[in-house]
């Protein structure tokens, strides 16, 4: 287990790095601020909230309005810790010619870039997530879980979920690096993502048609199915069945990141980084 | 039977294939229905072997191989054909072991992390390769001796000067005491005095720990420090394999003599050299180290006219690279 240590150092690091940015770091609160504030006023137009009735009985597709801004304000939340700088991290390794010096190091290049966004993410729960917390309880609401009992399912979801976005992240960069402007392309990917997930309208809202194509991919495994387990929408068995499926999502982009990186690596190898 | 070869290179060769595209728009049309491929030679049939504590340099104009042979050495490349043994170990093979015996200094990047303080990146450094803190310690000492590397120990590296991140650099790439140090330009872009205490360390390192080195380098004065042996490569050969002071004998076994006469007249010559160029009242002799000494062309060359002043120029190695590097 001592391998492991070197990473915890780079984790570690990455940590001490981070704050040393402020200014990102300011600017992402205000983003997500915006976009949490609008959606309580979306959502509760949507729902026909009135102010002097009480709103708490107000269905729709089985949700209550309650539910709903818990659901966008922790959209929020996991859009932070589902960030990634991966597929910049690779892009900019491979043009300035750093990937050299990390592959002279004796550990795995992505084993780095691991750990340094679970370094950087780790810092982001001190700089974005309680701040916004803070915000979206003031604000909106206090976004407590409906069943605490379903705590460790929605850990255990969360962290599939950061598998499955993390490799779609890793094997996005190694696909993207040679293109001109990798920006725009990460950008374009965040966004749509962001859209097929159910991270700011929740899959429900979808034609069935549509919903079932997106139940297939697994952008929805990112954000609603922790989400759904948060706000307790789903039954238990729907919940094991998404879970399974999610399991099974890791698994093949596993796969397939094992054999893309090992190909990248390659051919990096062989053009000269 | 201790094997006393630190590198060996066989028959090592790198050829990149690029795509060869036609000028103008009728190329660019062209190009669409079929391309070109062309294979450019960066390394051809490279052999080298370096000794346990030996230092080499690298030399060779922009683009004759230089890079692509120390990429490859390093392990980041890899070849087309052949092979490379560090400490008997082949490198494309065993990369993740090899690499921890192995050192490197990038003049023009830095392995230091920008939004770091040096002394963090140390440590970074000091995790990944396992170094107690021990011998961690006593390292840091050692260098901190000749680089004064303590002073900058707390200071980001954003924040540094190039000639204080090279050092920060050296001294990264030796931590982990490896066997073999690559430095590619590692002077580049620095002031006197920096050149003089980064020569003083790697001379140091050489001595005490037998660290084999292996330099590139556009800085002759790198090489005269340094070096006792000297590859010159071009077009991805070596052109030249050989000690500092026998490429001298071979390429220019020549010196040359400035004499500054009181007057231009009658200015003398000498059989066993000859007269080169006559500017004024100074005249530049040519002669070779074995047909006369340059006492004795002096002595000689005074009897016959009266001598104001004399010089004793040497072929310079700048000059004998030029040389080497036209033949």
């Amino acid at each position: 287990m001592k391998w492991i240590n070197k990473y915890l150092f780079v984790y570690k690091t990455q940590i001490i790095r981070s704050f040393t940015y402020k200014y990102d770091v300011y600017g992402n609160i205000i983003m997500q601020t915006i976009i949490m504030i609008t959606s309580a006023f979306f959502w509760r137009a949507l729902y026909g909230f009135d102010i002097s009735k009480p709103y708490g009985d107000v269905m729709v597709n089985g949700v209550r309005l309650e539910d709903m801004l818990t659901y966008i304000i922790m959209s929020s939340v996991l859009s932070v810790l589902l960030s990634t700088n991966v597929e910049r991290r690779i892009e900019s390794s491979v043009r300035n010619g750093s990937i050299s010096t990390d592959m002279m190091k004796p550990l795995n290049i992505f084993g780095i870039y691991l750990s340094e966004d679970l370094g950087r993410i780790t810092a982001l729960i001190f700089q974005n997530i309680l701040p916004i917390l803070i915000i979206g309880s003031l604000f909106i609401k206090v976004p407590a879980m409906s069943d605490l009992t379903q705590l460790p399912r929605f850990c255990i979801s969360m962290m599939l979920s950061f598998g499955i976005n993390w490799l779609l992240a890793a094997l996005f960069g190694m696909w993207a690096f040679t293109a001109i402007d990798v920006d725009a392309l990460i950008q374009v990917k965040k966004h749509l993502l962001r859209l097929l997930s159910g991270s700011i309208i929740p899959l429900w809202f979808f034609p069935d048609w549509f919903a079932n194509i997106l139940k297939a991919l697994p952008f929805a495994y990112i954000y609603q199915l922790p989400l759904d387990i948060y706000i307790g929408k789903s039954s238990d068995v729907e919940v094991l069945q998404m879970m399974t499926i999610q399991a099974i999502w890791l698994v093949v982009l596993g796969l397939a990141f094992f054999i893309v990186s090992k190909r990248a690596t390659r051919k990096i190898m062989i053009q000269g980084g | 039977m201790e094997n006393n070869k630190m590198i060996e290179v066989t028959d090592l060769s790198k050829d990149y294939h690029v795509v060869k595209k036609e000028a103008g728009l009728s190329g660019a049309i062209k190009g669409l229905f079929k391309s070109g491929k062309q294979t450019i030679k960066a390394v051809s049939h490279v052999d080298l072997s370096v000794d346990k504590g030996e230092i080499i340099a690298v030399i060779g104009p922009n683009g004759a191989g230089k890079s692509s042979l120390i990429k490859m050495m390093t392990g980041v490349l890899t070849p087309t054909g052949g092979q490379v043994l560090i400490n008997g170990k082949d490198i494309t093979k065993n990369r993740k072991e090899v690499v921890k015996n192995i050192g490197v200094v990038f003049g023009q990047r830095t392995q230091l992390n920008w939004d770091l303080r040096l002394g963090e990146s140390f440590e970074l450094l000091r995790h990944i390769y396992e170094i107690d803190r021990d011998e961690y310690e006593k390292n840091l000492e050692v260098m901190d001796e000749i680089l004064g590397i303590k002073e900058i120990i707390n200071k980001p590296v954003r924040q540094m000067s190039l000639g204080q991140r090279v050092k920060g650099d050296l001294v990264a790439a030796m931590l982990h005491s490896p066997e073999v140090l690559f430095l590619d330009e590692p002077t580049i872009g620095l002031d006197v005095n920096t050149k003089f205490a980064l020569r003083k360390f790697i001379k140091e390192i050489n001595r005490v720990n037998k660290t084999t080195i292996v330099l590139t380098t556009h800085d002759l004065g790198d090489i005269e420090e340094l070096c006792e042996r000297l590859i010159i490569i071009n077009h991805g050969k070596i052109i030249e394999d050989c000690n500092l002071l026998d490429i001298t004998d071979r390429i220019a076994p020549y010196k040359t003599l400035v004499v500054e006469y009181y007057d231009d007249e009658n200015i003398p010559t000498h059989e066993n050299s000859t007269l080169d160029k006559v500017e004024g009242n100074v005249a530049r002799y040519r002669f070779m180290k074995n047909d006369i000494t340059a006492a004795a062309l002096i002595a000689e060359l005074s009897n016959k006219k009266k001598m104001k002043d004399v010089a004793i120029e040497e072929v310079g190695i700048d000059e004998i690279i030029r040389i080497a590097y036209g033949q």
